[in-house]
């Protein structure tokens, strides 16, 4: 943030302005999109199929037994369910951050992020929208209500305010980790980074936790917490005495893993150096 | 005028097989000393695909457990898909351990050189794009069989207690299955990037083909998870040939002549795809404009 603009509007004034231009990074966005419907349409088929596929594996080992560790078919699959909204609110705005080290470091377009008076992350986050993020929120929000009424669950208005925070909490933890893992590529220049490795661990993040071993429980509770973003705050719904307490833990975990990325992004940032194209 | 003529008429382009194998043994070689500079991802690779290995044997765990407690032990209770869970634990090792051998990306390099313009100079060279990634794909293999697969085995494969093939010619067998399925796979990422030359934006397109693989191919599970028409479908298509036919071959599932029977269904997609791949480079290559290159 640039500190003239701060000493002439103040935070908030800075604030509404920065908020305002990303509204028109969106419509930019959005504009650009509707010139070419046809990949949007392919792009919504391809996550409704990935889902499918999703569904399909969940389905399939559950033909085989009447529950995992205890755990009914449709508890997990609300935990699937669930972990897709975070996830779906995460692919809306992560797209650029997968592809940063390419199009930011290595292509040098980072030079253009630091000549505005924009905050970096913002900028960089913003420019691209990956709007097949708001099939995954639906198809999860579908499942959800699915299996709510398989396990006939009844909605009340604390529910919904519980998924307002902790579908979001969940979707910090995963922006969290994916910046953190972003931000390496200021040091290191390799092409894909971290990332593909690190996103093969998402699928085991909508397991009950208890069917893994301590090693692997405390893994993804502590160190890559995935645990977070579907497991711990779904049991909040599903009522599981043993996890639901921890539930409302997720906005304070997600708090500390996006905060600390976003740490190590600055850093990071003051560390660029251009690579002059 | 007999002068004349001698003086303008070129000497026809010409290049001998062995100059041509030799190019494209450079590619391979190319890709090698490429991916020795790209060496953070296969660092955290290897952690990545133990700990792939490791929720699987989890989940599978808990699945056989469950189901003992459910039907029993006795009549088949311990079995699912007709394995038992140390073959279970050994399927997933091995198709991990298989996939960090095969896997690349010639689908995502083939789309960006398409959609960034780069393909026009790769046009204008002597060689054809799809044997030159192909050759590259051989070279990064090879890397990754010494940088990334060893590694994998020899953190995995005491983990887990994995045990070996119950003949040890299996050993051989399942490596050739293998290299097979770098073709398979190779020939079908070709085909995937062409698309780039038809589409505007595939992303969509590479994001759905990153999970539909790993169902179809049988890493996630083995087709005998699933209903008999499924099996049935899958046994139609190539994408088969890729895991469950090496990892099968390697848990001693295809004896005699199933064994050159499974080898021989590789050995013709692989041709088959290839030239798949030919045809829709020759029809695509056409509607190429590249502005300024």
């Amino acid at each position: 943030m640039s500190t003239t603009e701060i000493w002439r509007r103040g935070y908030p004034g800075e604030f509404r302005r920065q908020v305002r231009i990303f509204g028109f990074y969106f419509a930019q966005f959005v504009k650009m999109r509707l010139a070419y419907r046809m990949d949007f349409f392919i792009d919504t088929l391809a996550v409704s199929f990935s889902s499918l596929v999703q569904l399909v594996i969940l389905a399939t080992l559950f033909s085989k037994v009447e529950a995992l560790r205890g755990w009914s078919f449709p508890q997990v699959l609300f935990i699937y369910g669930f972990s897709l909204v975070p996830l779906g609110l995460f692919n809306l705005t992560s797209i650029n951050l997968y592809r940063f080290s390419d199009k930011f470091i290595i292509q040098g377009k980072f030079d253009r992020v630091l000549l505005r008076p924009l905050n970096t992350l913002a900028q960089v986050m913003f420019e691209s929208f990956n709007v097949s993020g708001f099939n995954e929120i639906f198809l999860g929000l579908g499942i959800m209500i699915f299996a709510g009424m398989k396990l006939q669950l009844t909605w009340g208005v604390e529910d919904v305010l519980a998924l307002l925070i902790l579908a979001p909490s969940a979707s910090l933890v995963f922006t969290g980790v994916f910046l953190g893992i972003t931000s390496v590529s200021f040091w290191h220049e390799d092409r894909m980074g971290l990332a593909p490795p690190v996103y093969n661990v998402i699928r085991f993040s909508r397991y009950p936790i208890t069917i893994f071993g301590a090693p692997v429980r405390f893994f993804m509770t502590f160190v890559l917490p995935f645990a977070w973003v579907a497991f711990y705050p779904a049991t909040w719904f599903i009522g599981s005495p043993e996890f639901s307490r921890w539930a409302f833990l997720t906005p304070l975990v997600g708090g500390i893993v996006f905060g600390g990325a976003v740490l190590i992004w600055r850093r990071g940032v003051a560390n660029y150096a251009s690579t002059g194209s | 005028m007999t002068g004349v003529t001698s003086v303008a008429s070129l000497t026809p382009w010409h290049r001998s097989v062995l100059g041509t194998v030799v190019l494209y043994l450079h590619f391979v070689r190319l890709a090698f000393l490429k991916f020795l500079a790209y060496r953070l991802r296969y660092y955290t690779g290897v952690v990545s695909y133990t700990i792939f290995v490791t929720g699987h044997y989890y989940l599978y765990g808990a699945l056989f457990a469950s189901r003992v407690v459910e039907h029993g032990s006795m009549e088949g209770g311990n079995l699912i898909g007709g394995l038992t869970l140390t073959e279970m634990i050994t399927y997933v090792a091995v198709s991990w351990i298989g996939r960090s051998f095969y896997f690349n990306n010639i689908h995502r390099d083939l789309s960006s050189m398409i959609e960034e313009g780069g393909i026009s100079l790769q046009l204008i060279k002597p060689y054809h794009v799809q044997d030159v990634m192909m050759f590259e794909a051989v070279g990064e293999s090879g890397f990754r069989l010494v940088m990334f697969s060893l590694p994998i085995m020899v953190v995995v494969v005491p983990l887990f207690d994995i045990s070996g093939p119950p003949d040890s010619m299996l050993y051989l067998w399942t490596f050739l299955s293998f290299c097979l399925a770098l073709v398979i796979y190779s020939q079908i990422n070709f085909l995937l990037g062409c698309l780039a030359f038809h589409m505007k934006n595939i992303q969509g397109v590479l994001r759905a083909k990153m999970v539909a693989f790993d169902f179809l191919t049988g890493v996630i599970l083995p087709f005998t998870f699933f209903p008999e028409w499924f099996q049935t479908i899958v046994a139609w298509l190539p994408f088969q040939g890729i895991s469950y036919v090496p990892v099968t071959i390697y848990l001693g599932k295809r004896a005699g002549s199933d064994l050159v029977w499974a080898l021989l269904i590789q050995l013709a997609w692989s041709v088959g795809l290839y030239l798949a791949g030919r045809l829709v480079w020759f029809i695509s290559v056409r509607r190429v404009t590249v502005q300024g290159g």
